[in-house]
């Protein structure tokens, strides 16, 4: 830190790791293509819009192959005070993207003294998953991931889902991802288009009950899909995103949501 | 030139005070305990005096606004490649300056052909315990801890005043309002100080311009609401959010300067 240094003050914290020696690719990107290698993938995460903003939801196994590696996995994850991503996919590689993701916004807000712009938020997400299409393509490395944000200048949540090259795409009312997103999005849409009211118009209540069921049924025809287990006190990750930022639901609340849930209304 | 030992020594005494007085104008920031956690405030004509650097990490700083801007992106740089690699919880001030600023600030002091920076920073931080620190971190990279609360001013005068009334005084029992209004009054009685001692000055000599230009900075808590902006932040205990850093509303802001200008 000589004051002949020039200032780096973009705010850019991907730049920043760049410099500090941090390589994303790693050795990784040395290795041969090996289909038969195993890496914990197999999920269903879901995320829809209701009344006060944003439900992300996600069950808790994680697999390798047939093995279940592990039943208490958070996959939905806080970015920054407003934002969550949702993963599915090789979880090393999302929790890494999750983990550059939050310090890049925080280090922008710091340096910058302003929040990023929910569009530069979204687009951020894109480049590491750009970056990271290499090892995507050799099968150690792919990640799907779910975007929610609550733009507190426009009042408005938002909702992205992401291929797995970066492409970006809005979701005005419900999308999932992950080996069990197939069983569920036909529920979704209609539950959405003739369930008791559209999905964006859903109480919190009720839009957590849908979110545990959906979770449920996923898990009932998705082997790489956990279900809740109440005896264990392990139940699905549920979090909201509103105007006054993310909020999970403890494991306490939910006890009380998932027993209502299981009951037929 | 500095090849004998003596030069060395006179330039950089020289350059201690050529800094000193570089300083000299630079509005105190005051760092102080309160009931849920540290204040940290200061007066400035231009926004730039508070800064947040990590979840845990706020920064206040005087003297030349490009040297405060570069040391806090080198501490922001530092507290983020850390929590990054390592964890949020290996982020701490102590760390920060013992292995990254205070050496570069010191060589950088001490290579006299450099220019040098002309800083003096106010670090506070909630450790994991939830109590607060403060650290004073001079120019030449010294640096000086606090439990009761610190402050920095280009004055080392005042700054010897505000210390000594901060050590006797229990900000850590008083609430946020409280806590904010009395570290005011500390503000003010170090303009007294200034200000009376100008005036010992300038009637001993009416010529000395520097007692002219003072007059136009504000002297009371009333004055300097009018012409500058306060600029006030807390690290509070009390949040949810990982980020216990928070600015104070423009609202808080304006109900404290109305509790002490009346």
């Amino acid at each position: 830190m000589k004051n002949s240094d020039p200032i780096h003050s973009s705010g850019d914290f991907f730049e920043l790791l760049k410099r500090s020696g941090y390589n994303s690719q790693s050795a990784i990107s040395a290795l041969p293509e090996n289909k038969a290698l195993e890496i914990p993938q197999g999920t269903t995460v879901l995320a829809f819009h209701y009344k006060d903003g944003i439900i992300v939801a996600g069950d808790r196994r994680a697999t390798a192959g047939n093995a279940i590696m592990y039943e208490r996995c958070d996959k939905v994850i806080p970015i920054d005070d407003y934002s969550l991503m949702a993963i599915a996919g090789v979880p090393a590689t999302a929790f890494e993207m999750a983990r550059i993701l939050s310090h890049n916004f925080e280090y922008y807000r710091r340096s910058q003294l302003r929040n990023m712009s929910t569009e530069g938020k979204v687009r951020a997400l894109s480049r590491l998953l750009k970056d990271n299409v290499a090892m995507a393509m050799q099968g150690v490395g792919a990640v799907s991931p779910l975007f929610a944000i609550y733009d507190i200048q426009q009042g408005k949540p938002f909702l992205y889902f992401y291929d797995m090259l970066g492409a970006e795409f809005q979701i005005l009312t419900h999308v999932a991802t992950g080996s069990g997103s197939p069983m569920i999005r036909g529920v979704m849409e209609h539950e959405n288009l003739w369930g008791s009211c559209p999905l964006e118009e859903r109480s919190q209540e009720q839009a957590m009950s849908l979110a545990i069921r959906l979770l449920q049924t996923a898990a009932q025809f998705d082997s790489a899909t956990g279900q809740a287990r109440p005896e264990d006190k392990l139940y699905p990750i549920i979090a909201k995103i509103t105007k006054d930022g993310y909020q999970f639901i403890s494991d306490d609340e939910m006890e009380d949501i998932y027993k209502a849930s299981m009951k037929r209304n | 030139m500095f090849e004998e030992h003596f030069r060395w020594m006179e330039a950089i005494s020289t350059r201690h005070s050529y800094v000193r007085e570089k300083l000299g104008k630079g509005q105190p920031v005051i760092g102080v305990p309160y009931n849920e956690g540290a204040v940290i405030l200061g007066f400035s004509p231009q926004p730039g005096k508070i800064f947040e650097i990590y979840d845990r990490i706020a920064l206040g700083g005087l003297g030349h606004p490009a040297d405060v801007e570069r040391l806090r992106m080198t501490l922001l740089d530092m507290a983020h490649v850390e929590g990054f690699n390592r964890s949020a919880q290996d982020v701490t001030i102590a760390r920060l300056l013992q292995f990254g600023l205070a050496p570069a600030l010191k060589q950088n002091f001490e290579e006299i052909q450099r220019a040098p920076y002309l800083i003096q920073m106010l670090l506070t931080e909630i450790n994991r315990e939830g109590e607060a620190e403060f650290f004073r971190v001079n120019y030449d990279g010294y640096w000086e801890t606090f439990k009761k609360g610190t402050v920095i001013a280009g004055d080392s005068k005042v700054c010897e005043r505000i210390q000594k009334k901060i050590d006797n005084t229990d900000f850590a029992s008083l609430s946020l309002d409280k806590a904010l209004q009395s570290a005011l009054r500390l503000w003010e009685e170090g303009r007294k100080k200034v200000e009376s001692e100008k005036d010992a000055e300038s009637s001993s000599d009416d010529d000395d311009q520097d007692g002219e230009e003072s007059e136009k900075l504000p002297a009371t808590l009333k004055e300097a609401f009018d012409r500058w902006n306060l600029e006030a932040a807390v690290l509070s205990r009390n949040t949810q959010r990982k980020c216990l850093y928070r600015l104070l509303t423009e609202q808080e802001i304006s109900t404290l300067e109305s509790a002490v200008t009346q």
